[in-house]
């Protein structure tokens, strides 16, 4: 019996690492916001100590795509953010949306990071949230910011790769990760 | 006749009584407390040997140098450039009692607008001084003002023209240290003393700049590290190790058309890399209660715990614990030892290293007094 769940366990485990090893992402990376909240400008550095080929455009447009292999996208709503970027929430959304639809039309594949938290969760920021993480083929989260199971939720009803960690710095393996 | 001599006469002794008091008072604030630097101090200068035109005045004070011996990078700490800043002051009063350089050199300055800390503001109803239980007894501090000493610099001029940008503010900002730079050689006191504060990050080739701040819970910059934009990468860096110690700092850019403030003109006008940190000080808000030397050193206010219950605010006050002086001063030397670490990392050539200072939790468990020497 304990043998059997042993092999259970093993095959799960084997199945479960295929199905992550089976995303790897490839570089340049161009990365960009849904929100225009600074938590960009952390994975903006964190990728950069994971050593990624990257570029951070915060408002980038679909014609910043050209010759990048993965798009990672920061959500995240901050009035103070679009405030300094001069463009109102509904602009935003609809950068975003381009910015999406391109990339999917380009095949090429979209990272969401989600570290800022309780602080970027609901309000006005699970508009963003909600689009880029539906749209990701993986998913790395801060826990506080699936507190409600906001995430979890849409990894398993569409089958994305979903890695949680505790704190925003522990961001930086899984991230470095998804391109090994 | 007698009887009207002698009530002019009483009336004359009570009044001279409470002046000669009222005096005794006021004159004391003209003395500041002694400070206990660590054995490691390697020279206690004054700002005015960097511009002698403060030289005499209320602005001058005291500038400690800490020089490793080992050649590295400089960094410079300014606490009270607001006087009613407890933590501000008291942080840098925490890191010039226990520093130990090993690498570079840093240099303090524990009373940035020295002036502004021989008033009070009017109408806010400060203590005075407060109070630091320590192992030997109670150490006393003064608690100032926002702003420089009136008697130093009068009258206000009805709208202050910031000098060089010239953006207009109200009057009473022209004692603002934190409006002032870059200051100017022939200006006010206040502008003097923040050429004063140019004139050393240039001669001592001051390569990263801490400015340290309070502010009310109810602002929306509060537990922030304000950086220069050409070095958010530092800053950023810094965020990550706070929150990997357990604390959470927001990073915000320094406005590029917001003048006078030392996160934007220390950048602008030095090569050194400047940061402000703000803690949140219920004493200094509009919500809060009365106003005594608990609130400022206890920081629990039920008007704030209520106020961020309804939840119609973005307000940073924990409901709990309130914002008490060790939290806020060890927030304040955490963020000052991640900043450096993570300036190191982007200068490893130049790099400034500090030992000695005490952990957030240690702060949290023994408290500030167990930190300062006397
Ligand atoms: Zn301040």
């Amino acid at each position: 019996m304990k043998a059997r769940i042993s092999t259970i366990v093993t095959i799960l485990i084997f199945f479960f690492t295929v199905s992550v090893q089976a995303q790897t992402f490839e570089q340049p990376v161009l990365i960009s916001s849904a929100g225009q909240s600074a938590d960009v400008k952390l994975v903006k550095m964190l990728a950069q100590r994971q050593g990624l080929d990257a570029t951070t455009i915060l408002m980038a447009k679909p014609a910043d795509l050209t010759g990048f292999k993965t798009l990672i996208i920061v959500p995240g709503f901050s009035s103070k953010g679009l405030g300094a970027a001069g463009i109102s929430q509904q602009e935003e959304m609809e950068r975003v949306q381009t910015l999406i639809k391109s990339a999917n039309d380009l095949k090429i594949p979209i990272v969401m990071l989600h570290i800022g938290g309780n602080a970027r969760r609901k309000g006005q920021s699970d508009a963003f949230n909600q689009i880029v993480a539906e749209n990701s083929k993986a998913m790395v989260v801060v826990r506080q910011g699936d507190e409600d199971g906001f995430f979890t939720g849409i990894s398993k009803a569409k089958n994305i790769p979903l890695t949680l960690v505790d704190k925003i710095a522990e961001t930086a393996t899984p991230l470095g990760n998804l391109f090994k | 006749m007698i009887r009207n001599h002698l009530s002019t006469i009483i009336i004359f002794l009570v009044t001279a009584a409470a002046g000669v008091i009222a005096a005794i008072s006021f004159g004391k604030m003209h003395h500041p407390e002694e400070l206990y630097p660590s054995t490691f101090l390697t020279k206690k200068g004054m700002l005015s040997d960097y511009f002698d035109g403060i030289k005499g005045t209320n602005g001058d004070t005291e500038v400690y140098l800490f020089d490793s011996g080992v050649e590295g990078g400089t960094a410079l700490l300014g606490g009270g450039t607001h006087a009613n800043e407890a933590a501000s002051f008291l942080a840098s009063v925490v890191i010039l009692e226990n520093l130990k350089v090993t690498q570079g050199r840093v240099i303090i300055i524990p009373r940035m607008n020295n002036s502004a800390f021989t008033c009070s503001d009017p109408m806010e109803g400060f203590p005075e001084y407060f109070g630091i239980p320590t192992d030997n007894g109670t150490r006393t501090f003064r608690l100032g003002s926002r702003v420089t000493n009136p008697l130093d610099q009068w009258p206000d001029p009805l709208v202050f023209a910031q000098y060089p940008s010239n953006q207009q503010l109200s009057g009473f900002e022209t004692r603002n240290l934190n409006r002032a730079y870059p200051g100017r050689p022939d200006g006010n006191l206040t502008e003097k003393v923040a050429y004063a504060i140019i004139q050393l990050i240039d001669k001592e080739n001051v390569n990263i700049a801490f400015d340290l701040h309070e502010s009310s819970p109810e602002v929306p910059i509060v537990n922030v590290i304000v950086y220069h934009e050409k070095y958010e990468d530092i800053a950023m860096g810094a965020v990550l190790g706070l929150e990997m110690a357990g604390l959470q700092f927001s990073p915000e850019t320094s406005p590029k058309n917001f003048h006078g403030l030392s996160h934007r003109e220390w950048g602008d006008f030095t090569n050194a890399v400047p940061f402000l940190m703000e803690t949140s000080n219920p004493s200094m808000g509009r919500l809060r209660g009365k106003t005594d030397v608990d609130l400022v050193l206890r920081g629990y206010c039920d008007n704030y715990k209520k106020a961020k219950e309804t939840g119609a605010l973005r307000i940073a006050y924990r409901e709990d614990t309130g914002e008490p002086i060790e939290h806020r001063v060890g927030r304040h030397i955490m963020g000052f030892k991640e900043l450096i670490n993570s300036y190191n990392y982007y200068y490893p050539e130049n790099q400034i290293v500090i030992e000695n200072l005490p952990d957030y939790d240690l702060m949290m468990e023994n408290g500030v007094g167990k930190y300062l020497n006397n």
